[in-house]
């Protein structure tokens, strides 16, 4: 096989905005805290997908992200009442809405 | 269905049903084992983080005159299979040894809950709701509409405020409702109620009640479930697919591991891709065309099928709550409660590593200051009756040295030296436990347990492994990926437990201060890390992300607490004292015929030539094996033979090498066995010779520092 240059790829979240056709999204990492979103899309593998949609993380539900864990670790966000901690990788893959009108 | 059962066993049985099985099953941390132990009285344990129920436990109690076998089922989210806990939970559910399903339902959070609740209705199995922590939910001023609710599912659904045994044992009276008289009987059933008069005790009892039960041994088989359809529905597309598939199904033999799921959760699973499910149908043609559904359903949403459902299910249950949660005005303005501050404090970022760092110091200082004021009463009581014993019948008598100085002093070193150490250690981690501290430890700690190759949750074992290192390795079923599970149990079986640290406190902090404790426990805590660093190389596969709920602090309750305090103290006393004693007798005769040399000779090379300690420790450090404080309990019993203090035995150099080794080189026997429990023995037996290899490794460097340092 040839040598084939390693892809730039753009950012995940870039890619998901294209399809839906609005700038208007960002992963969930990149939210403030406090600030309260709408999931759009979980990117993440079977396994992960089905434990998040388990626990209420499924497209069109609201969020509000509630806290950053120091040095770039978890996020604690607020779903359905109910707290849940997920790790910055898990987290980076969970692309938001931040218009409210969207839905 | 009971018509083909042979009359003997009518005849044993009588002609109703007079035992009834229950099994609890909820999402993690509902309350589940507290109900359970309401119940049976058995000590479950308990606390404010997910995943303490590890195995299922079992109990019965005596109600109204039948006999209730209960189980309480490991927590879990869904009936998916994305663990073994769902796999077994789902496979006992359905299984003959189940008549009633208590669903124990977190009021605070009634959306996620209701959640699994309605997977649980697509098994189609008797089924009771109880809505716990009724009491939490009414002083944020909310009620629950019940008599809704029960329209909605027709079942029975119960408020429940487990912690205080409130409406409890009427779970048990709608059991034998459900199970003995056949019919789901719900509240929005009142009229069917008073016919059956009232709930006295003796009601269930009589004997014109049985002409009307039926007999029946399987309450499950006749069990009719109320027709749910309009709650369960999907859209369209879905189900027009399920429908497809129940008949596919229906057309065909099922495997007998199947046949007692009814079809529709068959056909949902399998739109699923649920593995298991999958493997265990054999006709592949209904496999196939589960496919081609599944894709042509991924192509219309655009997402796959799980999320579809999952998203479903949740909008219906947002209309259900809308329509049941009755939110009354707030009076006045609302306050700022406790917890959320506490709450905010505990994962600042850096306050919060401040208060870490501090409970765990405040862990040791505590136990230390209380054990240390005891452990000296009960020497200075030992040393008076000493010299009264010694006086009445003469120091050189054999008996008196078997019994006396042997089992006496075992048994006074296991409560002066272990045990008032163990018990305000037992008291501390209960607190954090019931607290809900742990979760927070791991939002604060998963970036740092990354680079150990785990994530965060691994510090609650870890945590818990400073009590005792058992309970606390087989905590580590909480990790998800046998990599996670292998990891986090060989860290956790490092981390210096309450024997341990009966040991260095004991030995070190008794003779050499607090500095030079703190010494050790840093090694320890290096060891620990580079472990894991080690571990995380060498194991293939890469660390997963950390998903973790944490539910809000509350008020740890104090009889639960000084419950559980209690009851580990017992099995401490049960356990490890007679196994102290009977070393302690057994030592004082082996040193009487001097029987103890040859192992000690075998030993020498490694404990006097290599770590420099005197040649009688290689025996207490195999005793140690059984249970790590009977390296301290024998040498003091030696010391008192010998009547000499254990400063006089040991240097102190030779303390410190003692206390580190006995700290690291290898999990206590029971912490062995479930680290093989857990993982399988070979990887036992690796982290054992691992931890071996380390504890000789350091404690010989650490005494040829020390020869070094002092020949100069």
């Amino acid at each position: 096989m040839p040598f084939q240059p390693r892809h730039h790829r753009p950012p995940i979240h870039r890619i998901a905005s294209q399809k839906i056709g609005t700038r208007l999204t960002k992963c969930l990492t990149e939210c403030e805290s406090g600030e309260e979103v709408i999931v759009l899309r979980v990117n993440a593998g079977y396994g992960a997908k089905t434990r998040l949609a388990n626990l209420g993380i499924v497209p069109g539900v609201k969020v509000k992200k509630t806290k950053n864990a120091p040095f770039r670790g978890p996020i604690e966000i607020k779903v359905k009442g109910s707290s849940l901690v997920l790790g910055r990788g898990l987290a980076s893959k969970i692309l938001v809405s931040c218009n409210n009108s969207y839905t | 269905m009971s018509d083909h059962r042979p009359d003997i066993k009518l005849k044993n049985k009588g002609m109703y049903k007079d035992t009834i099985n229950i099994a609890l099953a909820g999402n993690p941390n509902v309350g589940k084992s507290v109900i359970f132990n309401q119940l049976t009285g058995l000590s479950q344990t308990i606390g404010n983080w997910p995943g303490k129920t590890v195995e299922r436990m079992e109990g019965y109690l005596n109600f109204l005159g039948y006999r209730f076998n209960i189980v309480d089922l490991p927590g879990i989210y869904s009936l998916s299979t994305y663990s073994l806990e769902e796999i077994v939970s789902r496979e006992y559910i359905v299984s003959d040894e189940v008549d009633v399903i208590i669903n124990v339902v977190d009021a605070t959070n009634l959306e996620r809950n209701l959640f699994f609740t309605f997977q649980l209705l697509e098994l189609e199995v008797p089924l009771i709701i109880a809505i716990n922590q009724m009491d939490i939910l009414r002083s944020r001023n909310i009620e629950i509409d019940f008599k809704a609710l029960e329209n909605i599912f027709k079942l029975p659904v119960l408020p429940v405020v487990a912690v205080h045994g409130i409406g409890v044992h009427q779970l048990l009276e709608e059991a034998i409702e459900m199970v003995v008289f056949q019919h789901p009987h719900t509240h929005f059933n009142e009229k069917t109620r008073d016919e059956y008069d009232h709930h006295s005790h003796n009601y269930y009892r009589t004997e014109h009640i049985h002409d009307k039960v039926k007999v029946n041994s399987k309450g499950k088989n006749n069990f009719k479930f109320p027709d749910l359809s309009k709650v369960l529905t999907f859209g369209k597309e879905v189900e027009s697919c399920i429908g497809k598939l129940i008949m596919e199904i229906n057309n065909n033999q099922l495997s007998s591991a199947l046949i007692k799921y009814p079809p529709r959760f068959l056909a949902i699973k399998l739109l699923e891709n649920d593995e298991e499910i999958k493997s265990s149908i054999t006709n592949k043609e209904i496999i196939k065309i589960a496919d081609e559904f599944r894709n042509q359903l991924e192509v219309i949403h655009g997402e796959d099928v799980h999320t579809i459902m999952s998203s479903e299910i949740y909008n219906k249950i947002h209309d259900i709550s809308d329509k049941v949660l009755i939110i009354k005005p707030h009076k006045g303005k609302k306050k700022v409660s406790l917890a959320d501050v506490i709450d905010h404090l505990t994962t600042h970022s850096i306050l919060g590593y401040f208060i870490l760092v501090a409970v765990l110091f405040g862990i040791y200082i505590f136990t230390f200051s209380f054990g240390n004021f005891f452990s000296g009463l009960i020497d200075e009581l030992y040393t008076l009756w000493s010299e009264f014993i010694y006086n009445s019948f003469g120091e050189e008598n054999l008996i008196v040295k078997i019994f006396w100085d042997g089992g006496l002093g075992g048994f006074l070193g296991g409560i002066g030296g272990v045990l008032v150490y163990v018990i305000p250690f037992f008291f501390v981690i209960e607190i954090l436990q019931d607290s809900g501290y742990l979760p927070r430890a791991a939002f604060l700690m998963d970036k740092i347990m990354h680079s150990l190759g785990v994530h965060g949750k691994t510090i609650i074992p870890m945590i818990l492994g400073f009590g005792c290192n058992v309970p606390a390795c087989a905590g580590c079923r909480i990790m998800e990926t046998e990599r996670e599970k292998k990891i986090s149990v060989a860290l956790t079986s490092l981390v210096p437990c309450a024997a341990v640290m009966t040991v260095v406190l004991g030995l070190v902090g008794r003779y050499l201060g607090f500095f030079w404790v703190m010494i050790l426990f840093l090694i320890n805590f290096g060891v620990i890390f580079l472990i894991g660093r080690i571990l995380n190389k060498v194991m293939p596969g890469e660390c997963t992300e950390l998903i973790m709920e944490m539910h809000e602090y509350r008020m740890p309750n104090s009889k639960v607490i000084l419950k559980q305090t209690w009851l580990r103290t017992k099995e401490f006393i049960y356990k490890a004292l007679p196994i102290i004693i009977v070393f302690g007798i057994l030592l004082e005769i082996l040193l009487i015929f001097n029987a103890l040399e040859p192992i000690n000779v075998v030993l020498s090379p490694v404990t006097v030539l290599w770590l420099g300690l005197p040649a009688i420790t290689g025996v207490f450090l195999i005793y140690g094996i059984l249970r790590k404080e009977l390296t301290l309990v024998l040498l003091s019993i030696l010391a008192n033979s010998l009547n000499v203090t254990l400063l006089e035995l040991l240097t102190p150099i030779q303390m410190i090498v003692f206390c580190l080794v006995s700290m690291l080189y290898i999990p206590c026997f029971a912490t062995i066995i479930i680290i093989a429990k857990q993982t399988n023995w070979k990887y036992a037996a690796q982290i054992s010779f691992l931890e071996i290899g380390l504890a000789l490794f350091i404690g010989g460097i650490i005494n040829l520092g020390f020869l070094i340092l002092t020949s100069f």
